[in-house]
């Protein structure tokens, strides 16, 4: 632009860059912080008065309890389980519903996007939620967790826009062809939504792998739980000790802080390795046209 | 016509766990909360008796409560939440040092992705009084512990400041969306008119994202009587109730947990009624107001 470097605008980058910087290592900091303590012996921390972010002695011994424990690895199973069944049973109902509501020429179009944009302003509440879960004998079901996390209003909502943004013909030409409406759905729609899809089942994957609550709520046999709901009852325990020997069955003295750090840690690996393909979708922009409706 | 009886077929699932999982909570919803809820007892069988649920609501001195601590705490996540998204989009469309900028974006979107668990475990590596960072830098300086997470005067500062810690960066995500849709001609039009940084934040790049900021205002007051009662629910303690407890979390550990069926029912409903009406004022206003409304 051939700018003169004045004097405010130089001052201005200065302080933005240090607020950035500010920002950036308060995000930073805690994480390294547990990742630190997590990986430092008792002994040490207690001398080192809790500052530790580099452990002069690592070790894994913390790690190595919570990984060999047979009530973790459940849990982890439970996760991964609903993380994989869940995002992709989601992702049929979304595509259907974004298909259908994307034809301009179907009647009642509008009633049902109404219907389906109701749902994420207006809820029957948690106590009705239960009962229909009761009525339906899906308390303490592992199905508990997937079912009710199908009807993803906004999801959905990405889709379709996603699918109605596609360049005008694509979907028209195989009108001329003679396709059904299935047919296009699975050989035009599904391969062409793709980007769309891929963001949103992403997006499913971490709100599923993060969910605890509906374990709160649904299920009270133990083996059903999520690993965020164990982590949740072992993070928050006031005494992490007892909460060891009953949560994990646990009966060996246990370094509880390093140990409740592990936990935290491993609460947080699997998604500090899904971010980058995060990242790749939301920075794209996905989500954003569906807000622009 | 055969055609569209096949897209009816196509969205036959679709409406089915639409109706299952959503509708029938609803309409379930309406019944029982006219009805008088008895452990055990269908609600189909269950006797009338009209809008005493809602009554017990107000008549209770701690739903009252749980109802003024979720609007104060609503109020305070709006009042200092709202402006540092705002601020780090601002920050980030106007950052030079491109490689920093993507340095630092990927830090602060981040940790959106954590759960409140993984958060909650975060918030106690920093304040807990024990192991607390914090408090064994106070003790190291030869200041008192003090108790983060057991005193009702820390517990909303650290629920909000650390909640401000989750979205923030996430948060940053519309607005900068706004941003670069403006047309960077405006800003070198502004700068050869003389016109300094702040100038130009307060002349183009805050009129741009208005309708960002009504459309996330309308949103935010929609959902006055929400809380956020999964964060609260694991960042709380009995110590701190007085101040903690919302009527999420009272639904959960007395509506659900003591078979409270009939009050919980009726102020989870007051939650919904109430959100939708603000929130289709908030759009009225948001549409005269910015011109766009969030339908």
């Amino acid at each position: 632009m051939g700018l003169k470097p004045r004097g405010s605008e130089l001052g201005y980058q200065v302080v933005i860059f240090c607020i950035a910087l500010i920002v950036s290592i308060s995000a930073l900091f805690p994480l390294l912080y547990v990742v630190g303590v997590s990986l430092t012996s008792m002994p040490e921390l207690i001398s080192r008065n809790y500052f530790v972010i580099v452990p002069r002695h690592p070790t894994l011994s913390a790690y190595h309890r919570i990984v060999q424990n047979p009530t973790i690895w459940n849990a982890f199973a439970i996760s991964v389980a609903r993380s994989t069944v869940g995002p992709l049973l989601s992702l049929v109902v979304m595509v259907l519903g974004a298909y259908v509501l994307s034809v301009r020429t179907l009647p009642g179009r509008r009633t049902l996007l109404m219907l389906i944009i109701f749902t994420m302003l207006f809820t029957g509440g948690l106590i009705p939620r239960y009962l229909v879960m009761r009525r339906l004998g899906l308390l303490n079901n592992f199905w508990v967790y997937v079912l009710p996390m199908l009807p993803d209003a906004f999801g959905l909502l990405v889709v379709k826009v996603f699918i109605e943004n596609l360049p005008d013909g694509l979907l028209e030409s195989a009108e001329i062809d003679g396709a059904t409406h299935t047919q296009k759905l699975l050989f035009l729609a599904v391969p062409l939504a793709k980007p769309a899809l891929a963001a949103v089942g992403m997006f499913a994957v971490v709100n599923h792998w993060n969910s605890w609550f509906d374990a709160l709520v649904f299920v009270t046999r133990r083996n059903l739980y999520p690993l965020q709901m164990v982590l949740r009852n072992l993070i928050t325990a006031d005494n992490f000790h007892d909460a060891a020997i009953d949560i994990l069955g646990d009966m060996t003295r246990v370094d509880t802080v390093s140990m409740r750090m592990a936990t935290v840690v491993i609460g947080i690996i699997p998604m500090v390795m899904l971010y980058p393909f995060l990242q790749k979708y939301f920075v794209h922009g996905v989500f954003l046209g569906s807000v622009k409706e | 016509m055969k055609r569209h009886a096949e897209l009816y077929l196509l969205f036959l699932p679709v409406a089915v766990v639409y109706i299952v999982f959503r509708y029938w909570d609803i309409s379930l919803g309406f019944v029982a909360v006219f009805k008088e809820m008895r452990v055990g007892q269908a609600v189909w069988t269950s006797p009338w008796v009209g809008l005493d649920n809602f009554r017990m609501i107000f008549a209770n001195p701690n739903v009252v409560r749980t109802i003024r601590n979720t609007i104060e705490i609503s109020l305070l996540r709006l009042l200092f939440g709202f402006a540092p998204p705002i601020v780090l989009a601002i920050i980030f469309h106007d950052l030079v040092w491109v490689r920093f900028k993507r340095v630092t974006q990927t830090l602060v979107y981040l940790p959106h992705f954590f759960s409140w668990v993984v958060l909650y475990g975060l918030v106690f590596a920093l304040f807990s009084t024990g192991s607390g960072l914090v408090n064994n830098v106070l003790a190291g300086l030869g200041f008192q512990r003090v108790e983060f997470l057991l005193s009702t005067g820390w517990f909303r500062p650290i629920l909000i400041g650390s909640d401000i810690w989750k979205s923030m960066g996430w948060g940053s995500i519309l607005y900068m969306a706004a941003l670069t849709n403006v047309d960077p001609g405006l800003y070198e039009a502004a700068v050869i008119d003389g016109a300094g940084p702040l100038k130009r934040i307060r002349h183009i790049s805050i009129p741009s994202i208005l309708p960002v900021i009504a459309f996330v205002l309308t949103l935010t007051i929609g959902n006055i009587l929400r809380a956020g009662g999964e964060q609260i629910l694991i960042f709380y303690n009995e110590a701190v109730f007085e101040v903690a407890d919302v009527i999420e979390t009272w639904v959960v550990r007395v509506g659900l947990g003591r078979f409270q069926f009939g009050v919980g029912i009726a102020v989870g409903l007051f939650q919904s009624v109430v959100g939708l009406i603000l929130i289709v004022i908030g759009n009225a206003v948001s549409r005269r107001l910015a011109g766009r409304g969030i339908w």
